[in-house]
């Protein structure tokens, strides 16, 4: 049992689910998630990436990372070695489902498994297995 | 160096907390710094360069500016080997090495003597940066964190290059954790709230500073979560001897001073700072010791601008 690194709470920042539209169709929603640590990471050690809304898993096709300016599938993730995610920055978890979420609350629970990418001296990296859960509250707005 | 042989630096990373809560941006950090009487800065590039891993000149040009506005010195710009950024292999020797280049290039830039590197460069690698070193006019310094300390196979030999083809340009900055002979209050509180009970931690404690054997006090009744603490217990805090310093002082550029919670602005209960600190000036250092509070990963709500007064505080009876 890992005691210190207690960062996991930073998962989930305090934000508004926001509805995705293209056109007149609403087509998903997004979910701003942060880096939980004290330092920033290469997306490509991100090992999983899980969602679940109201208590239900979103499957990862269903899933989109959006960090910097560009979007990724989840299966993309181990490559970008290349993408840094500053720890001060917000990722989006796009997800696709026909006309988003129901204005109001909702229950939001990531989990993010992570190497730590300089712990490998002894042959094995730590993994981190960091899980938040939050209500959050789904805007309406036009984005 | 001014008139002080030992003057006290911080490192931002103390700050950690607010910085990620975004109670105090990069500037906030700088000002409270010097605010509380330090007189330079450690970085640590992965934290706070927002286009890490490769800042632009710009960036660094405007974070030189604002140590000037500050009246702080730029001391320590701390890198990390992250061998592990790809899923696929390991880095490879050369990307360590080109990686690590960059770091002593865009500290230079911003004006720093020193770069902070990790343990896990691994010798080779360590003696191939020399003439990078000797090019830029850069020191490559690395961190002897617990668990490792003087004896260890890799730090006989690291220390052997920082006497001979890298004197002058290589060196250790020993982190005061290799000297913490007991939990700090904000692990204690993390071991009763994974369950530890509190009254076999009270008594694995005493056990403990009573340096009763490990083997003993496993004995008591303990599940087997409490075990494993313990056991963690007495592998971290099995402290290096202070003596070990006459080892590591010559070859010492700068210093981490490490701590996790400070009661008061007399003493660390963890780390012997009151034993440390005349040993570290009787041995004749000359340079910075850098403020470095730890806490924030054990828990993040803490009043971290008084923990670092506190540690002033400490420091200034003895140095």
């Amino acid at each position: 049992m890992v005691l210190d690194f207690q960062y996991d709470e930073l998962l989930l920042p305090y934000r508004n689910i926001i509805n995705k539209r293209a056109g007149d169709v609403c087509y998903g929603y997004a979910i701003q998630i942060r880096y939980p640590s004290y330092r920033g990471t290469f997306v490509s050690c991100i090992e999983k990436l899980e969602l679940q809304v109201d208590g239900k898993s979103i499957p990862e096709s269903d899933m989109r990372f959006v960090l910097n300016g560009k979007e990724f599938l989840v299966s993309q993730l181990g490559e970008l070695s290349k993408e840094h995610w500053f720890v001060l920055d917000t990722a989006n978890i796009v997800v696709l489902r026909d006309n988003g979420l129901t204005e109001g609350n909702h229950e939001i629970s990531v989990r993010m498994v992570h190497r730590i990418p300089y712990t490998g001296y002894f042959g094995q990296y730590l993994v981190l297995d960091s899980v938040n859960t939050k209500t959050l509250c789904c805007r309406n707005y036009i984005n | 160096m001014d008139k002080e042989r030992i003057q006290l630096s911080a490192s931002l990373y103390s700050l950690s907390s607010y910085y990620i809560k975004e109670i105090f941006s990069l500037e906030d950090c700088l000002r409270e710094i010097r605010d509380y009487g330090f007189k330079g800065i450690e970085i640590v590039a992965a934290q706070m360069v927002p286009e890490y891993p490769n800042p632009s000149d710009k960036w660094l040009g405007e974070f030189k500016e604002l140590l000037d506005k500050y009246e702080l010195k730029p001391i320590c710009y701390s890198a990390y080997i992250d061998y592990g950024i790809r899923s696929d292999r390991d880095l490879t020797e050369e990307e360590i090495i080109q990686f690590t280049l960059n770091d002593m290039i865009y500290a230079k830039k911003a004006g720093f003597p020193l770069v902070r590197t990790q343990h896990s460069i691994s010798p080779a690698i360590y003696e191939k940066m020399i003439p990078h070193c000797e090019r830029l006019d850069i020191k490559l310094a690395i961190e002897m964190h617990h668990p490792h300390h003087p004896r260890v196979d890799v730090w006989e030999k690291y220390i052997e290059l920082m006497h001979t083809k890298g004197k002058g340009y290589l060196g250790v900055v020993p982190d005061f954790s290799i000297f913490q002979v007991r939990p700090h209050k904000l692990l204690v509180e993390r071991l009763l709230k994974a369950g530890f009970r509190k009254e076999q931690l009270d008594r694995v404690l005493e056990l403990h500073e009573n340096k009763v054997p490990l083997n003993e006090t496993l004995k008591l009744d303990l599940n087997a979560l409490e075990k494993e603490f313990t056991e963690s217990i007495y592998e971290k805090f099995n402290p290096t001897p202070i003596e070990e310093l006459s080892t590591l002082i010559p070859v010492t550029p700068y210093i981490h001073g490490k701590f996790y919670y400070l009661e008061n602005g007399e003493a660390d209960e963890c780390i012997p700072y009151d034993r440390i600190l005349p040993e570290i000036k009787r041995l004749g250092y000359e340079g910075y010791i850098a403020a470095e509070y730890e806490g924030h990963h054990f828990n993040m709500d803490i009043d971290v601008p008084g923990q670092l007064r506190r540690y002033v505080s400490i420091c200034s009876k003895y140095i």
